[in-house]
This record gives structure tokens, sequence and C-alpha cells, in this order.
């Protein structure tokens, strides 16, 4: 065979292996693309609005936000003003160690001063963390400030969801993205973000 | 080569001997059209990439249609995002209920209990531009006639015996079946002509017309009318339509390059093996 | 770092024969060097069967087998599923397709003989995968449960009603209800995504390690096993790889063309791939107008229709199908190859070309005198293409097949 025709040959096998090759992304494109979140999954899983107005001061509710509990607290100004007592505990006071959407905003980690809003999902496996607001000696902690409390593996958290030192869970729980427009929250979209 | 040629042969044959056999008319006696006493259906082309038509389709089927007919298939959010139409102002102008996100299904604003209303459910036209077929809805919506014999005053020569009453009609105003005095057709496709060479008429009926005056759009406006609201229902049948054209363009075009592309490198390997090479 | 890879390899196989297995099915694989476009269908249909399999599994993931769930969610597949349309109409365009090709493939088989000694299984695993393939996609149109496929499953489980004795209680049986429900639908759904897969992929292994046995055969109808060179090789004959395997992407490419042509801008295939009847929901009380099968069973569903008793219809329509798995044994003729065969062979087979292509026209359309007519006419032609073959090979003077390719 002439060099002239391997050269040819090369060529062809090359251009035709590129060509067919780079069909490929493309042919997978669909197969990958059907396992987003389809419409019905997203329209599921869309923002929820609630009244928080009707809440009590230190009551603590949990509402569903993509079939994950969300957890609210409302706080009273003595509460928010007792944030300070329990830094030493915290392992990671200021969330500098997660992605946090409204950082340094309030001392509730939320978009209003009064109303905590977090994810009621344990970052160490999942468990759902139990409300103890009550300031008085716990087996688990005899200085206890009020707060969250893993019934699973005993990681805790004050009242605004942040993690303590010391305890399974790594980092704070998370806050989802939500807003004010006046007593209605919304939790799961914010237009300002 | 001479078998080859005779293979052939035998296929162009056989071509001949099918279409010989397809050319008796009986074969293909007329099965009675979908369009029924309106005899062929008007023929529709959709043009889903005219957005304005397919807005101006989704607002005449939200304000007349919806009240009664569901698009349950359908997101809302979809049809503002397909049409773009900002969400907001999609919300605003054209869904009532408020409660309405916009990933709900589009199920209707009918009470339960609407079978009594109509004798029948209206049915859920997502798929009717599908399951009917465009020309049919076109033909449709436009041939409503006067009835007195019927509940509410109107027939329909598509769907004789339609339940659902003519709701466009003060946009159409009152069509009536007339009749006319029209020219015979001669065998030459001119006018038949008398020997004083006067045009033959003959009288027929079976004509839609409108009486003047009775509605609020001319005609041509009122087919625009329903143009638009026959290409949203299009539309709205598969909502990928016009993107799976446009992909099919690009997909078509790949394989095509790859099927030169592979000829040439056949050709390429075929013109000189080497059999003894081949195999070592 | 070769080296290691080199090791690895040698280590893999000499536990698991990749270098054999390669050599004796694709780069040492000898296969006739002079063959037409009649004898790349094969290829085509191994591809479609590969598509129908991916689709199929991604289809299964979205999709609903209850009553309730089955229609909706075949549109939350085409709407609410990112791409989903892409997957489905592949689905639909490539079970049509596969039909088409298998049915190619079959008519190069008649054409070429290629169900003669020593291929006659071969031939009768292929008319098992075709059979498994008319089941498979029959259980198919139903999972859509759209008045099609409920209409069209109520019609062809009747036929299992004209069997005497036990039909009434076998239809009973299959249906598992007094209509075809939601428990109709996901039994046919278990057969459909599983069972029939399973076989069909076994079928599809037989076939090909059959044929790999024998040998490719070839339009002449020469063997070409009759003249080897000193190392065994026939000497009309290509290794598989590459030649044959470029011959065939050529082939992919032109029918991916077709495909996507179908896929893209006419996925319902004017009706007859996706009817329009089965974009309305399936519903017991209300027959639609006119009941056409698809294009792929429609000969068949004609000779049904042919017979007017309804028994008779059922056992024609079986052997329709079934009269396929004997040919090896109906083809008297000495040579294999429709060039050498004599103007019987040719005149018959032109015959049952048309007779199929027709039968396949009639069960689109409504019945008429004159269709019925035409269907019996057909039908018989269809048998006695098969029935005669016995004489007219055995009786018509053939011509020399030459020694060579």
């Amino acid at each position: 065979m002439q060099d002239k025709d391997k050269t040819r040959r090369k060529v062809l096998i090359g251009l035709t292996s590129a060509v067919g090759l780079s069909g490929l992304p493309f042919a997978a494109t669909p197969f990958i693309a059907a396992w987003n979140p389809s419409a019905k999954a997203k329209a599921a899983g869309a923002a929820v609005k609630l009244d928080v107005s009707k809440m009590q001061y230190g009551q603590q509710i949990q509402v569903s936000w993509r079939k994950q509990p969300v957890f609210i607290v409302r706080h009273t100004k003595d509460s928010i003003a007792s944030l300070d007592l329990v830094l030493p505990k915290l392992a990671d006071p200021n969330s500098d160690q997660i992605e946090e959407p409204y950082k340094g905003l309030n001392a509730s980690r939320s978009k209003s001063p009064e109303y905590s809003v977090f994810s009621g999902v344990c970052t160490h496996l999942g468990c759902a963390p139990k409300y103890f607001p009550e300031v008085e000696p716990k087996p688990w902690d005899a200085t206890w400030n009020g707060g969250f409390f893993c019934p699973c593996h005993g990681s805790m958290f004050d009242i605004v969801g942040r993690v303590f030192k010391g305890v399974p869970a790594s980092t704070n729980l998370i806050v989802p993205p939500h807003m004010f427009e006046g007593s209605i929250l919304t939790i799961g979209e914010d237009k300002e973000l | 080569m001479i078998a080859i040629e005779s293979v052939f042969k035998i296929i162009f044959k056989g071509i001949i001997l099918v279409v010989l056999l397809f050319s008796f008319s009986e074969i293909f006696a007329a099965e009675g059209g979908p369009c029924k006493d309106y005899g062929e259906c008007d023929k529709f082309k959709y043009s889903l990439n005219d957005i304005e038509s397919l807005q101006s389709g989704a607002s005449t089927y939200i304000n007349y249609c919806y009240g009664c007919h569901s698009l349950k298939y359908s997101r809302w959010g979809r049809v503002a995002k397909d049409l773009q139409i900002p969400e907001d102002i999609f919300f605003e102008n054209l869904v009532f209920d408020k409660s309405i996100k916009p990933g709900d299904l589009m199920v209707g604003a009918m009470p339960e209990d609407s079978v009594n209303w109509f004798g029948v459910q209206p049915p859920d036209l997502t798929l009717v531009s599908r399951y009917k077929g465009d020309d049919w809805i076109y033909s449709y919506l436009r041939a409503y006639y006067e009835d007195s014999s019927k509940q509410y005053g109107v027939n329909n020569l598509v769907y004789p015996g339609t339940a659902m009453p003519n709701v466009l009609m003060s946009l159409q105003g009152n069509q009536k079946l007339v009749c006319k005095e029209i020219p015979v057709i001669a065998r030459n496709g001119g006018e038949k002509r008398d020997d004083l060479g006067n045009t033959i008429f003959e009288k027929k009926c079976g004509f839609l017309e409108v009486e003047e005056g009775t509605g609020a759009l001319t005609k041509e406006e009122f087919d625009k009318l329903i143009y638009d609201l026959t290409n949203f229902l299009v539309y709205v049948g598969e909502p990928i339509k016009a993107t799976r054209e446009r992909i099919g363009w690009y997909v078509v075009f790949y394989f095509l390059v790859f099927t030169a592309l592979s000829s040439l490198l056949y050709r390429e390997f075929h013109k000189d093996y080497n059999r003894e090479e081949a195999f070592k | 770092m070769t080296e290691i890879a080199s090791k690895l390899f040698t280590w893999v196989n000499t536990r698991l024969p990749i270098v054999n297995t390669f050599e004796r099915h694709l780069s040492k694989h000898p296969v006739p060097s002079k063959v037409n476009f009649w004898y790349l269908f094969g290829a085509l249909a191994a591809v479609t069967l590969i598509i129908q399999i991916v689709t199929g599994i991604w289809l299964i993931m979205p999709y609903s087998n209850t009553e309730e769930q089955a229609f909706s969610s075949i549109e939350y597949i085409m709407r609410d599923v990112d791409y989903g349309w892409v997957i489905r109409y592949m689905h639909t365009t490539g079970a049509s397709l596969f039909f088409a090709v298998v049915y190619l493939h079959m008519f190069r088989g008649l054409l070429y003989g290629s169900y003669q000694k020593p291929k006659e299984l071969v031939w009768i695993f292929g008319c098992t995968i075709y059979l498994a393939m008319m089941a498979e996609g029959f259980l198919g149109y139903v999972l859509p449960y759209g008045q099609m496929s409920y209409w069209g499953a109520q019609v062809i489980i009747s036929l299992f009603g004209a069997i005497p004795y036990i039909g009434e209680s076998l239809e009973l049986w299959v249906r598992g209800d007094y209509y075809i429900s939601g428990i109709t639908v996901s039994r046919f759904f278990a057969l459909h995504v599983v069972a029939l897969p399973l076989v069909l992929i076994a079928l599809v292994f037989l076939h090909l390690v059959a044929l790999h046995e024998v040998g490719a055969g070839n339009p002449e109808g020469v063997d070409i096993e009759e003249y080897l060179d000193e190392d065994g090789v026939p000497l009309d004959s290509v290794p598989f790889f590459p030649y044959k395997v470029l011959n065939a992407l050529v082939a992919i490419g032109v029918f991916m063309t077709v495909f996507s042509i179908i896929m893209f801008f006419f996925p319902e295939g004017g009706g007859y791939f996706i009817e329009m009847a089965n974009f309305e929901e399936a519903n017991p009380l209300v027959t639609p107008d006119h009941i056409a099968p698809v294009w792929y069973y429609a000969p068949f569903y004609t000779m049904l229709r042919a017979i007017p008793d309804p028994l008779g219809g059922l056992i024609v329509m079986a052997a329709g199908v079934a009269i396929f798995f004997v040919v090896p044994w109906l083809d008297r003729s000495k040579v294999a190859s429709i060039r050498y065969k004599g103007i019987y062979s040719k005149i018959a087979i032109t015959m049952f070309g048309v007779s199929f292509l027709t039968l396949g026209y009639l069960g689109t359309v409504g019945v008429t005198e004159v269709r019925k007519t035409m269907s019996l006419v057909c039908t018989i032609i269809y048998f006695a293409y098969f029935l005669l073959m016995p004489i007219y090979t055995k009786y018509e003077t053939t011509k020399e097949v030459p020694k060579r390719l």
C-alpha cells in the first residue's frame, strides 16, 4: 500500500471515529436528563407558604418542604439575648464552614430577627433533632440553655440551629432560602436571592 | 450480474403489480371523512413558532373554553414559559383562581355535577389535536349553524348532534344553513351554459352563512381566532413539537455526515484489501 | 505501565477466552466476500433491539402500570420528564422499524434460501424470534392504555374465546378481570419488560451461535467452504472485522437517518406507528369508529377477517405465522438463491410479496365486499406460495450455480 493511501485511510478512520464518538454525549443527554427532577417533582417541591404571626413566643413548629422537615422557631427577646451564653459551646458560631444564605444578617440566622428557619435534618446522619426550649439541666448537658437534641446520636444544637462542639454532627443545621412578606413566610423561594 | 438484474426485475414487476392492484378504485372506497356532513375537513397548517398566534389562542381558550374543558396533562407555568409570557403577567391576566401555583396542572374549573348540564362530561382537551386532528378542530369550531330542534339551538356539520353549545356565537354571529343558486360546472371544468350563452344555475343546499351584523368579528377575524385557538391546541397536544422538529434537523444532518464518512471508509478498506493479509 | 496492562490482560485472557472469542467471531470469522444490501438487515435488527432495550429500561422508570395512571403516565413522560419524549418516540419508532427490518430480513431469507441445509436451525430460531416479537409488540401496545390499546387487546384476547371448550375461561384467565383492567395491564407489563425480553435475547444469542457455526450465506447460494486456502479459510471470504463491520456501519448510518427522520418529523407515522385513537384514554364503554391493528400485524389481521368463522380465522392466522417454521422442508430445490431457481419460483415469490403487501394494506382499512374478496384471494396466494413450494421447486428447471462467488 502506498503512503498516500495509508494517510487517507488514517484520516478517514480518525474522522469517522471522531464523528461517531462526538455523537455519544448527545445520544446520552436524554437518558441522563430524564433522571432530573421532573416537572411533577418540581411542582411538588415548590415553595411552601405559611402565616407565622399566630406562633407563640418560644414555640417551634415543623413544616414539610420537599418532604423534608423544616423547623421554624419564634424567639423571645430574652432568648435572642441569651444566645451569647452558648457561644463557648459552639463549634461554628458564625456558620463559616457552610454555605449560608443570610450570614451575618440576624442573630436568628434567618431574614427575620424574630424567627429562625432551618432544616430539621441532623447534619450527622439525617435524624430529626428534638426541641427542648427549657433552660434547665438535662441528662445530656448540665448547663442546657435551650436548643435541639438529636435522639439518634446525641448531637446538640442551640435554638437557632448551630451545632455544639464535640458532638457527632459537624455542621450547623442548614438554612433554606426563604422570605417574609409581612407575616407570610415562604420557604424555598427568595425573590431577593 | 444477470442474476442481480433478474432479482430487481422481480421487485420491479412486483411494484407494478401492487400499483395495478391498488388502482382498483373500489379498494380505496371512501370511508366517510372525519368531518361528516361538512365534507372534506378544511386543511390546517400549524405554525408553532408564531408565538403571538399561540398567545392569542391560549387567551381565547382560557376565556371561552377552560371553564368547561380542562387541560389536565398541561401545567400553567409550562404554558406561560413556552408561550413566552412573563409569569406575573400570565397569572394576573389568565389565571383566575389565585391559589394556583405555576407547577399546577390545568385540571379545569368545572364542578363535579357538570354531566347533568350537558348530558356528557365535557372532555379534557389536552390531546384533542392528537386524537381528532387539527383539521377537524379547525373545521368543527367553524361549522356551527342554527338548528332550533336542538337543546342549545345549534347543531354542527362536522359533529352532528354535538352536545356543546356554540360558545363563540357572540363573536362569529348567527350562522345558518342556506341554499344557493350556483353555476353548474361542465365536464371541461368551466361553467355550463345554455344555448343562449347564459350560465346555468342549480340550487344547492348546505352552505354555511353568517347572518350579517350578528357577530362581533368579521369572517376573516373569526377564522383567525379559530386558527390561533387550533394552533394553541396543537401546541398543548405536544408541547415539544417545535423543539422536536428543530432538533430533528441537526440529528438528521449528523447521521448524513456519519453515513458519508463511514461509506468512504468502507470503500477505502474494500478497494485494496488483501485476502491473505486480512486473515493474518 | 504497558507491562502491567499486558500482564493483567494475559491474566484475564488465560481465564476468559477474550482473544479466542474475538478472533473466532470477529477478526477471523470468515464471511462471504460478495453480498448485497439484503444481507445488512440482520445487523440493523440487532441495533434496533439494543435501542429498544435501552429506551425500554428508561421508560419503565416513569411509567405507571395501574389502570388509573397508565395513560397519564405516558403524558407525564411526554411532558414532565426532561427529554422523556425523545425516549418514548425512540421506542415507538424503534418498534415499527424493528418489524420493518425483520420483515426485510425474513424476505431476504426466502429470496436467497437462507433456510436451506444446514441453516435450518438458524431459520427456526429466527422464526421464533419473530413470534416472540409479535407477542412483545402486542403486549407493549397495551401499556399506554389508550383506546387502541384497549380495543386492540380486546380483539386479540377475544381470539382465545374462539378456542372450543376452554375459550371463554381462557379469556378470563388471561385478563384476570371481566374487562381489560389494570390487572391485565400490569401482568402484560411484567411480560413485556422482563419475560419476553429475556426470551428474545436468548433467542438472538442462539440465532447467532447457530449462524456462526454454519456460516453466513450469500445471494449466489454458493457454498464458500468448498474452496479453502492452505489455512483452511474459504477463498471467497473476508474477515468479519473490519470489512463487514464497516459495511454494517454504512447501513447503520442510513438506517439511523431514516430512523431520525421518522422520530423527529413523523413520530405517529401518519397514524400507522402511533394510532390517533391511542391519544384518548381507554374507555370500555365506547368503541372507536375504526379499529385497525398497527401496520406490522395488519397482514395477519386481514387473514383473520377474511375467514367468516372465528375459530377458522384464528387457525388460518396462526398457520400464517407457523408455516414459516417448516419452509426448510418445503423447499425441494437443488439451488438456494432465487437467481438460479426456475421461473415458477420467481413467479411464486413475486405473488407472495404482492399478496403480503396487499394483505397488509387491507388490514389497515375498513371492510367492503370487494376488499373481503381481495383478502380471501390474497390469503390463498399467501398459503399457496408455501404449500405448493415442494412441487414447483422440485419440478422447475434451475440454472447452474457457479463454483465460486
